[in-house]
């Protein structure tokens, strides 16, 4: 049936897949596979030893496709084809059978482990004999970066970019530079003066001679794909000054990178009515305090409170609100403020009330005990409603540490307000093609191993627009995504992924279902020939077209019907 | 514009010819497609470009072998083209619509003349009437007389189209040109809206006070008729879906031959080439025997449901319910009842009538981000 010849590699991944998973068996079911010729069970296929094995026995046995039964394909492909590449195989002969996430560490009978093993890569192999050679395409970068976003993440990533010697395009929609940042007094742990570290950031920024910063400039579409952006930005002519043509109002950028640097919204205390917050003037939010302790006015008209509340948790962590997440910054946010408050009138009662403290990273719980040593104190509680009482407001909830009832009079409300994706991240994620997580926030190629990095190649997140981040971690992320968006810029060119769709012109029909259908602009039609054309570069390999399409005039390359249908039907034998 | 077509002599087929014709001759189009008899009484559909050819134009003939939206596409897709006035019954019209959006035709230079639908016969059906009446072209008076009170029934001892008896949109609709029978006293005149400036060119003047009256008229007729054609439709789906529940979509197309007819005469199927008809499915000889020995044996030619179940998932929502496809089927399975009723649940899932708006965009390539929640895993 079959001419081809398949080497299967069976990995041990240590014990995380021999443990569940009768690695030898495995092995030895495989050699019975139509086509293949061998099969070997190692205990790290992806070691330098392992890949060795698999370059000696492409040339000493001849072998034309490769199967490895071992990791997620995300995980290892990318090291398997090298390993094939360089043994002078088309690195597309190389198909994973995933028998570690998708097996051993989901079941624990072995021998059922085993048999579903043995059904993945009779399926693998199925496919493997399929296969055919595809040819990567080298594309020119083009040398700048484009950052939506002039808060600390995009002037971090900005920076970063202007500093390894590219042009940073800068598009802020606001007037001025900063962002959420510009409203905040100090950093935690170390009570620096923010303004003071903004201040020269900014100034770094606007004054290198790589960065064009673009000020009340919106992003209004991005073609193209990574190497070659184009990025249409319009700026609101306001400062243009006169005689300027509305032409230049807006223009286009051409770049080899995208980094999204949108930030949060913070959540509006309003939907939570039975705070108060909008409805008496002594409910204020963290971000209020911060801007009053930053003007050394803690209003109040002199008159400071004696006794203050910290409320944790407020739009975070509550799903009645629909925001099942910790936004992560607020417990260390109320630890400052109230350690500052603390340093300001030593006779008040400070009192936080939450649920769980949570002061992770470097110096974050020591500030923490500090802040309770100094006399700051600490109410494990769940404050139902907060109404008025007289000049002052009365807090009423439950101890739940003690599960008594709580009825508080204080002076000044404070509410820890969470993170919240930013309002326009529904228009930003359909022109950028970006997914967004459950939450809101834009979603990561990979929650570990690409943080940074989406499912659009070229374009990568910085800061809160990914999650919830603290200034530092923002920062971090933020030079992360610039590092990563130079890798293209550095290369010069960038190899095009073979596994795109491809249109059979004697097979369709021109209705344009697949134009419909590509999230990523890659089908067109082209009025000539009658024909849908995909641009290859565009393509991400997601195959929705070829899905969709009645015809199936369009394939996925590497995932054509038939290498699928064969896998399945080896799945169902 | 609403106007009355005179008829004289009770001729209510000859004043629709000349109808057509002054289309033709005033330069409203270049050409028309319609249905033509052919001189031994067969009807087809034919562009016609000589006006004096329409005296064997009968858009009124009452039989159906191809539902004329396809052919529609083939002489509006691509330019240079000319000005073609297309005659279309209901199911043809909504057809178009539908394959508009999937770009096999265009409105652009078309001027679309709808006409009520009194019901059809299937084409054998039709022939064996023709021949109990000595052959020739059917007189179709009597069913011309019942538009006037939507009382439509087909000749004693024959039955309309399976299609036809469940069509619950006979009426025409959204067409620039309407011959709105429904209502009307048809040996008199024919009611027809229009746009105004093709009026100018017919010499037809606004109708007279009376015509709002006519129009109420053909409005009340039209719901008697669309509720007692709901009845019978969802009666049908009832049955249907009570046999699909009982023995299954497999059992009921289990004697298909395979002609693939359906696929062939269906107005949206519009790929160039079905995928049942490339080497995709023709599988390897172990791999039938693989099949047959996984579930002891094997339906031959295989893949006959895949084939289904693959038009259901591309037509279903696009189904304008002509039922061409029942009409086709050599073997009389009841393809357009079970395409309709899957069709209509899921047409109502997503709030989609197919052949009402060419710019209500298609479910199956509108992208929600909530959509379907309660399928899968959640």
């Amino acid at each position: 049936m079959s001419l081809s010849r398949v080497g299967v590699y069976v990995c041990h991944c240590g014990t995380n897949i021999a443990a569940n998973v009768d690695v030898a068996r495995l092995a030895e079911f495989a050699r019975s596979l139509p086509g293949a010729v061998l099969a070997r069970d190692y205990p790290y296929m992806c070691s330098d030893r392992g890949q060795a094995l698999i370059r000696e026995d492409v040339s000493e046995q001849a072998l034309d496709r490769v199967v490895v039964a071992a990791c997620s394909p995300r995980m290892h492909e990318p090291t398997f084809r090298d390993a094939v590449r360089q043994a002078g195989l088309n690195p597309y002969m190389v198909e994973m059978a995933n028998i570690r996430e998708q097996c051993a560490w989901v079941h624990d009978d072995r021998a059922r482990a085993t048999e579903k093993a043995t059904r993945l890569v009779a399926s693998a192999v199925a496919r493997a004999v399929l296969l055919e050679p595809l040819e990567e395409r080298q594309v020119d970068v083009e040398p700048g970066v484009v950052v939506i976003g002039g808060g600390i993440a995009g002037l971090a990533a900005t920076l970063t970019v202007a500093e390894a010697g590219y042009s940073a395009y800068l598009v802020e929609r606001s007037g001025s530079l900063g962002g959420r940042v510009r409203e905040l007094d100090r950093t935690y742990p170390t009570l620096d003066k923010v303004q003071v570290v903004l201040r020269e950031l900014v100034s770094r920024v606007a004054a290198h001679p790589n960065v064009t910063i673009l000020l009340r400039s919106s992003v209004t579409s991005v073609d193209g794909c990574v190497g070659d952006f184009t990025v249409e930005v319009k700026t609101r002519g306001a400062n243009l000054g006169e005689g300027v043509d509305a032409s230049r109002d807006s223009q286009t950028l051409v770049v080899g990178s995208v980094i999204v640097a949108t930030g949060f919204d913070p959540f509006d205390p309003r939907r939570k009515p039975e705070l108060g917050y909008g409805q008496y003037p002594s409910v204020i939010t963290t971000l209020e305090l911060e801007q009053r302790l930053a003007a050394g006015d803690l209003g109040d008209n002199g008159a400071a409170p004696r006794r203050v509340a910290f409320l944790q948790c407020v739009g975070s962590r509550d799903v009645q609100v629909g925001n099942p997440y910790c936004s992560r910054v607020c417990c260390m946010v109320v630890a400052k403020q109230a350690r500052q408050l603390r340093g300001l009138m030593p006779d008040a009662e400070i009192t936080v009330y939450y649920s769980d403290v949570r002061t992770f990273g470097k110096g974050a719980e020591e500030f923490y005990d500090e802040t309770r040593a100094q006399g700051v104190l600490y109410r494990r509680a769940s404050v139902s409603e907060i109404v008025r009482s007289q000049n002052r407001v009365r807090l009423v909830g439950e101890d739940t540490l003690l599960s008594r009832a709580i009825g508080v009079e204080v002076d000044l409300v404070v509410l820890a307000t969470g993170m919240e994706a930013g309002a326009d991240s529904a228009s930003l994620s359909a022109m950028l093609r970006l997914q967004r997580s459950p939450d809101g926030f834009f979603l990561e190629a990979h929650p570990k191993l690409r943080p940074v990095d989406t499912a659009t190649a070229g374009v990568y997140l910085a800061g809160c627009c990914q999650g919830p981040k603290g200034i530092a971690d923002t920062i971090a992320h933020a030079k992360a995504a610039a590092s990563s968006a130079l890798i293209p810029l550095l290369r010069g060119s960038v190899q095009a992924d073979a596994a795109t769709a491809i249109v059979n012109p004697a097979l369709c029909a021109n209705c344009g279902l697949c134009v419909e259908e590509c999230p990523y602009g890659a089908p067109a039609l082209d009025p000539f020939r009658g024909v849908a054309t995909v641009n290859a570069l565009l393509c991400q390999g997601c195959g929705a077209c070829a899905v969709v399409c009645p015809a199936k005039a369009i394939s996925l390359q590497h995932a054509t019907a038939c290498q699928v249908l064969a896998q399945v039907d080896a799945l169902m034998a | 514009m609403r106007a009355v077509i005179p008829v004289s002599n009770g001729d209510t087929l000859g004043a629709v010819r000349d109808f057509l014709r002054a289309l033709i001759t005033e330069e409203v189009v270049d050409a028309v497609l319609v249905p033509m008899e052919t001189t031994d009484g067969a009807v087809a559909p034919a562009l016609v470009a000589d006006p004096e050819l329409l005296e064997a134009a009968n858009p009124l003939a009452p039989v159906l072998g191809l539902n004329a939206a396809p052919v529609v596409g083939h002489v509006s897709l691509r330019t240079p083209r000319a000005r073609i006035g297309v005659v279309l019954r209901s199911c043809e019209m909504r057809a178009l619509v539908e394959l508009v959006k999937l770009r096999q035709a265009d409105l652009a230079d078309l001027v679309t003349i709808g006409v009520d639908c009194l019901g059809t016969y299937d084409v054998p059906v039709y022939n064996a009437l023709r021949d109990s009446k000595g052959g020739g072209a059917l007189d179709s008076d009597a069913l011309l007389a019942s538009a006037e009170t939507g009382d439509l029934a087909p000749q004693e001892g024959y039955a309309f189209r399976d299609g036809c008896q469940m069509c619950e949109k006979p009426h025409a609709e959204g067409t620039d040109i309407t011959l709105e029978l429904f209502g009307a006293d048809l040996r008199v005149g024919i009611p027809v809206s229009l746009p105004d400036d093709v009026a100018v060119r017919l010499g037809l003047v606004a109708a007279a006070l009376d015509s709002g009256e006519e129009h109420g008229r053909r409005v009340k007729v039209v719901e008697r008729l669309v509720r007692a054609r709901t009845q019978v439709r969802d009666a049908r789906f009832a049955e249907i879906l009570a046999r699909l529940a009982d023995r299954r979509l497999g059992r009921i197309f289990a004697s298909c031959v395979r002609c693939h007819n359906c696929m062939t005469v269906c107005p949206i199927c519009c790929c160039r080439t079905c995928l049942f008809r490339t080497p995709t499915f023709e599988h390897e000889p172990m791999q039938y025997v693989s099949w047959a020995e996984r579930k002891g044996a094997c339906r031959l030619p295989a893949d006959t449901l895949l084939f289904h179940l693959t038009r259901l998932n591309h037509m279903a929502l696009s189904c304008v319910g002509c039922g061409v496809c029942t009409s086709s089927c050599p073997v009389q399975l009841p393809v357009g009842s079970v395409f309709r009723a899957i069709g209509h649940r899921l047409q109502g899932t997503f709030d989609y009538v197919p052949g009402r708006d060419t710019e209500e965009p298609l479910p199956m390539v509108t992208f929600r981000e909530n959509e379907w929640s309660e399928i899968g895993e959640e």
